[in-house]
């Protein structure tokens, strides 16, 4: 990973020594065995020149063509083979698809959007016009590709950590205001499952262009221990139809009018069954649910999510409350007796949180975040007592972006 | 093969980054050593280990000690813009 993010730099010759893996686990007699023979690498390699950097490719603004046998399935055996799919079939991203692709934005062809970590490339229109292409999309959806990648890339989501990590988080992609209901994409039943066309490629579009334009394949750039269902695809709407409560987007600021999407570093969904009719009631098994010793939130201080349903949240509401009392009422109840962690991953918290929460002692009790407002809710899905926690890598922050609705 | 379509490679070009050569250096007797931790477990012994080892036998002239606070999140520009101007060689890991 070092030698491939170091040549994405520009840094092709930096010197790197390797050192087994676990090493976090190691004894620390271990870990002395392990620095003396570290110490003579080092020791060797910033004596050594390296091999000399070959010339830069300079990226050329439009993205390479290559020739393949006309029909699918040969196509469909070059992207297997050279690793460009996500393990499913594709559409074959011909010229003609392309350009129809990319009648979708008002934005140019040539414009680069943004630079995907974790292996720096540059997400330009086409290129992303063309993962949109072997997703299956449709034009309309371009604009929500777009402004995801904007979101995603922003410093503050952290890409590079949630691309490169062990752990499984992939980007959850949530679609608020009009467009949404334009794009025929789904709220109700099932929303955060299979069946619905936008939904489907669109969240599946944006996994290539993580995988393909940000260079995350899975061991080499993509370290995840596990992965998770979600990394495939994860998208939805939020049913603001349904929802008692201002939408998400209006509660970041945007009028209700505009449309917007709305990224988390997501690790993946906890479902929560409950017929409680009683709000406080329901808060409390909520909470209970939600508070677990290994979760990165709690480690790290993160940017968990509740998914409640319709009907959930009609009781919540009926309780009286509002989202804002939802979000703190479950912040405070949530709270983790910092013991109930492994003792290692309880020290790691106290270096971590130190910061955040001031001297963490084994009977402090932490926050899943920083503060309740940390705690994002939308509501989703059809009828039902079934609502879900999604909790997040823990350093990231969720980013949303208003999507460029103007006609090309 | 029946007659040839093109189709778009749908990966990023190589990376159009300027390339920067480093500096080769003649030994590390004299030099200034710096470390960023990067916070994941055992890597402070590491440092710790290697500062020592390159100080007694190497000749080190000093050792600055860094950890870039959070385990998952770059370093921040400051503290690396400020070990770029200090040290001579600076070490930090990645992974686990």
């Amino acid at each position: 990973m070092g030698q491939s993010q170091a040549k994405a730099l520009g840094h092709p010759s930096l010197p790197i020594v390797i050192i087994p893996h676990p090493f976090g686990s190691q004894s620390r007699a271990s870990v002395r065995q392990i620095a003396e023979q570290c110490m003579l690498d080092i020791a060797r390699v910033v004596c050594e020149a390296g091999p000399a950097p070959a010339q830069s490719t300079q990226a050329g603004p439009r993205a390479a063509m290559i020739e393949v046998g006309d029909d699918l399935d040969t196509v469909n055996q070059l992207f297997r083979e050279r690793r460009w799919s996500d393990g499913l079939p594709i559409v074959p991203p011909t010229a003609e698809r392309v350009a129809r692709m990319l009648r979708g934005t008002a934005r140019s062809r040539d414009e680069v959007v943004a630079i995907v970590a974790p292996g720096f490339g540059a997400a330009s229109v086409e290129l992303i016009a063309v993962n949109a292409v072997l997703a299956g999309c449709d034009p309309e959806y371009m604009p929500v590709l777009i402004a995801a990648v904007e979101a995603m890339t922003s410093p503050k989501f952290n890409l590079q950590g949630i691309q490169a990590s062990t752990n499984p988080a992939g980007v959850w992609m949530i679609v608020n205001g009009p467009l949404a209901k334009r794009l025929g994409m789904n709220s109700g039943i099932n929303a955060l499952g299979h069946g619905n066309w936008a939904n489907s490629t669109m969240g599946r579009a944006l996994r290539l262009i993580l995988q393909n334009i940000g260079r995350a394949l899975p061991g080499e750039l993509d370290r995840s221990t596990l992965g998770q269902p979600g990394k495939h695809l994860f998208c939805c709407a939020e049913n603001e139809e349904q929802s008692p409560w201002e939408p998400l987007h209006v509660e970041r600021g945007y009028r209700a009018d505009q449309s917007t999407v709305t990224v988390v570093g997501a690790e993946g969904t906890l479902n929560m069954n409950t017929h409680s009719k009683d709000a406080a009631e329901m808060i409390r098994v909520m909470a209970e649910t939600i508070r677990r010793p290994t979760g990165n939130d709690y480690c790290k201080g993160g940017d968990p999510w509740m998914v409640l349903s319709p009907e959930h949240a009609a009781i919540l509401k009926a309780g009286g409350l509002t989202k804002a009392e939802v979000k703190r009422m479950l912040w405070e109840a949530s709270r983790l007796p910092a013991n109930r962690m492994a003792v290692i991953d309880m020290k790691r918290t106290m270096n971590r949180r130190q910061a955040e929460l001031g001297e963490i002692r084994v009977d402090t009790l932490l926050p899943i975040c920083v503060a309740p407002e940390g705690l994002g809710i939308i509501v989703c899905g059809g009828p039902g007592t079934h609502s879900a926690h999604v909790s997040s890598f823990g350093n990231t922050r969720s980013v949303t972006s208003e999507i460029d609705c103007s006609r090309p | 093969m029946s007659v040839a379509m093109s189709v778009f490679d749908p990966t990023a070009p190589e990376s159009s980054a300027p390339l920067q050569t480093r500096r080769v250096l003649d030994g590390l007797k004299g030099k200034v050593v710096g470390f960023i931790d990067n916070t994941k477990p055992n890597f402070h012994y590491l440092v710790e280990d290697l500062s020592r080892m390159m100080l007694d036998r190497y000749g080190v002239k000093s050792v600055l000690k860094r950890s870039k606070g959070k385990v998952s999140i770059p370093a921040p520009e400051e503290l690396i813009s400020d070990l770029a101007v200090e040290c001579d060689l600076v070490i930090t890991g990645s992974g686990d």
